[in-house]
């Protein structure tokens, strides 16, 4: 499975990107919103799960899932927001543009591995 | 837009901090850390901040010295505390203050938008019209962290994000 964290904090694109990689994934990272987005069009790939930070310069997590969410390709990518924004109408916004779940930081190795499950993205064998 | 600074502001600081440490520093075997630990005036070199700006206008800041501030980049970049250099310790003191900032403002005023993180020496930074609202210390390997939450000023300067 091919996964990709966008977070500006290159301590927390290491926190995600080794938690990934222990399920098995192979791990992009990227900067930014815009960053990912040129890495994916440039490549040609398409993860199956992006790990999105909602603040971020450039672009944000939120504008990233919203022009994901136009490009008929990536359509079949899980969106996860992992983020410090935690008002309900921040969820709901970024749940709205199509992101498919949210984690607020400070969250547990656990507690993420526990949502990918639910979205059926922790390979079959991998344990917590 | 300005607090009224006669409004109480109810933030449980000791409980963030406790619940980020434990997320995000404290390993296994990791040796006691003291939340809500007596405030000594300890010396401090770094702070790393992030602004509020909306319902609530302030600053989050965590203030620690140069030795403590590598011992949170070894952890979170998983390397020996020599080998951190400047940019991890900004990064990984940026993303404490983040954290910290963004569960402080869930129970702040909201609408409310976070700025991206600054980190610069205790000695260069200022936040003109602030008033401290409350703070904690947490003292985790031997060296005192200060969250402090800041209310008024001019938290515009903090690059705030449009979301």
């Amino acid at each position: 499975m091919l996964g990709i964290v966008i977070d500006d904090s290159r301590a927390m694109r290491k926190i995600l990107r080794g938690l990934l990689a222990d399920l098995g994934y192979e791990v992009l990272e990227a900067g930014n919103g815009r960053e990912a987005l040129d890495l994916l069009q440039s490549t040609g790939r398409v993860p199956d799960l992006a790990l999105v930070d909602w603040n971020m310069p450039v672009m944000t997590g939120l504008e990233f899932v919203i022009e994901v969410r136009k490009i008929t390709e990536m359509r079949q990518m899980t969106l996860m927001m992992v983020t410090t924004e935690s008002e309900h109408g921040q969820i709901v916004r970024a749940l709205a543009a199509g992101a498919h779940e949210y984690v607020i930081k400070p969250f547990t190795r656990d507690g993420i591995i526990d949502k990918l499950a639910l979205l059926g993205l922790v390979p079959v064998g991998v344990s917590s | 837009m300005t607090n009224d600074l006669s409004t109480a502001v109810e933030v449980d600081l000791d409980m963030i901090a406790e619940q980020v440490w434990s997320a995000f520093l404290n390993g296994d075997n990791e040796e006691e850390t003291i939340f809500a630990a007596p405030d000594t005036g300890a010396h401090t070199d770094l702070a790393a901040s992030v602004a509020m700006v909306g319902a609530y206008e302030g600053h989050l800041v965590v203030s620690c010295s140069h030795k403590a501030s590598r011992d949170v980049a070894s952890v979170l970049f998983a390397m020996e505390p020599d080998e951190v250099t400047p940019d991890d310790v900004g990064d990984a003191l940026g993303e404490l203050a983040n954290v910290l900032g963004g569960n402080v403002k869930s129970v702040l005023p909201s609408p409310s938008q976070l700025s991206l993180p600054r980190v610069s020496a205790t000695a260069h930074e200022r936040w003109p019209g602030t008033v401290e609202v409350c703070r904690t210390v947490v003292r985790w390997r031997d060296e005192a962290y200060v969250v402090s939450l800041l209310s008024g000023g001019q938290s515009a300067s903090n690059n705030t994000q449009g979301a």
